[in-house]
């Protein structure tokens, strides 16, 4: 009986001092998905989490030079990838996928249809090519280009009509809905509730849309790499997902 | 010498110096004139260079006739106005990056009649210029505005009753004497709209060879390609020492001997 009160009691402090701080390093794009999560995930755990959101390259460069996290999520795997193989990251799985959505303000009808892009005099604003939605927005207008369906010379004309390359997808949102810009292209989970009313998506043809995989891993010299286990898993579990699903991303494919 | 002051002195210095030091090592290397040369550095060194000269041309322009009227007349409101004309250097610069957007953005207050014009300011390098006129020209108008009060108006009103009409006494009086003063301001200025980079990033966007300057550039090197972001950092050094160089001597010039 003693020795059961002990083990308990050994148990219980053990229990209470593994509440740990953890801290999340993720996408822009996870901004709103993950601050749910966290919230979830320290209600059922007892831990801590925080978060510093920013363009994925933008954290891999900080995680590049010293930067202490416990868990990265990347919106693409050029993001991630090295950190693995450098042995910064323990192999990461994919936890979630999105698309791309071709957004404008509401109170703008210049650009109408994916065609209106190429237009002359336009304002585009997408991310900086080092951004993984940047990437990904390269390679839809270069899918389109190969179609043929919108002329020649579509990516060419586009790009002549960008007038700003961001540093991560939430300030490319942010342009348009201060409707600064004509249109953008950002992931569909950015068109939240928030920026919802004040824009429209424009049909991005399934064709020349770009899948994105985004991938989550814990760090190597993780503070508490246990908390930063439990926190991938709460992200691959159902409650996770429905979290996700909710703040508009896929399922992982 | 005291030790104890000297060992804290040291230790300041170092830490003032160690990361100035670490940009050059790292910076000054084998690939920096090949980087200098290379699309990125250039096309920001260039928009840098044409946008902070404009900044310049409209600060003297526009900054000395306020700094003139400030250190010669009195008129009611003239305290909240000098308080008002300084607010830039203590306003955060993203904070002024998103007031212009709100001033003259395109859903901005003059967003409208500016459209109506033809005129789009927001992601041009027109936007660059106002932001950098934004947060640096008040450094302009407090230097010259100390460097009119310095001049001493006996000199001026002698000329003046010799027969010289005003702007003669400004061309051949006032400016010369409170020149190394405006000259001070004007460096200042210039050192401040190179630097810009929060109000730049919001209002006029971040593209290269159009609104990419250099601070922008070594933002957004850092997260792809190093080496152009250290060799601008570089740069940026010897720019900044070569500024401090020249402000100081210009100090030297108005200070009372």
């Amino acid at each position: 009986m003693k020795k059961k009160l002990l083990m308990s009691t050994l148990l219980l402090s053990l229990g209470s001092a593994s509440a740990a701080n953890l801290t999340v390093f993720a996408a822009a794009s996870l901004t709103d998905a993950f601050a749910e999560i966290g919230q979830a995930f320290d209600a059922k755990t007892g831990h801590t989490t925080r978060f510093q959101f920013a363009g994925s390259q933008a954290l891999r460069t900080q995680l590049d030079h010293g930067a202490r996290a416990d868990v990265y999520a990347s919106a693409n795997n050029a993001q991630f990838d090295p950190l693995v193989k450098s042995g910064l990251v323990t192999a990461g799985q994919p936890f979630l996928s999105n698309r791309l959505a071709v957004i404008a303000p509401k109170n703008n009808a210049k650009v109408q249809t994916l065609a209106d892009l190429s237009k002359p005099g336009l304002k585009l604003v997408i991310a900086d090519k080092a951004v993984p939605v940047g990437d990904y927005t390269r390679r839809m207008i270069s899918a389109i280009d190969k179609s043929g369906a919108y002329g020649q010379d579509f990516s060419g004309q586009f790009l002549k009509n960008v007038v700003s390359e961001e540093p991560n997808v939430r300030q490319v949102a942010l342009k348009v809905q201060l409707g600064e810009a004509d249109a953008a292209v950002v992931y569909s989970s950015d068109v939240t509730p928030a920026l919802r009313p004040n824009v429209r998506v424009i049909t991005l043809p399934t064709r020349f849309n770009q899948s994105a995989s985004y991938p989550i891993g814990t760090l190597k010299d993780a503070a508490s790499p246990e908390a930063a286990q439990a926190f991938v898993k709460f992200v691959l579990s159902g409650e996770g997902q429905a979290i996700l699903k909710k703040w508009g991303f896929l399922k992982p494919q | 010498m005291p030790g104890v002051p000297l060992a804290l002195s040291a230790l300041l210095v170092v830490f003032l110096v160690l990361p100035v030091l670490a940009l050059l090592l790292r910076g000054l290397n084998a690939q920096f004139l090949p980087t200098l040369l290379g699309p990125v550095v250039l096309d920001a060194l260039r928009i840098s260079l044409l946008t902070t000269s404009c900044t310049m041309v409209l600060t003297v322009l526009l900054g000395t006739p306020v700094a003139w009227l400030l250190a010669r007349y009195d008129f009611p409101g003239k305290t909240a106005l000098d308080t008002l004309l300084d607010l830039p250097i203590v306003l955060p610069p993203v904070v002024a990056g998103v007031g212009l957007l709100l001033a003259f953005g395109r859903s901005g207050l003059l967003g409208a009649p500016l459209e109506l014009a033809g005129i789009s300011v927001a992601f041009s390098p027109a936007a660059v210029v106002l932001a950098q006129l934004f947060v640096a020209a008040p450094f302009y108008l407090r230097t010259a505005k100390a460097g009119f009060m310095a001049v001493d108006r006996d000199v001026e009103d002698a000329a003046r009753t010799d027969g010289a009409d005003r702007w003669t006494v400004f061309r051949y009086i006032t400016w010369p004497l409170a020149s190394a003063f405006l000259l001070e301001g004007l460096v200042l200025t210039w050192a401040r709209a190179l630097g810009e980079f929060g109000a730049t990033i919001l209002f006029a966007g971040s593209l290269q060879g159009r609104t990419r300057t250099i601070t922008l550039a070594i933002y957004s090197a850092l997260e792809s390609d190093l080496a152009p972001a250290l060799v601008l950092s570089a740069v940026m050094v010897l720019v900044a020492f070569t500024v401090l160089a020249v402000v100081r001597r210009l100090g030297s010039l108005h200070t009372p001997r």
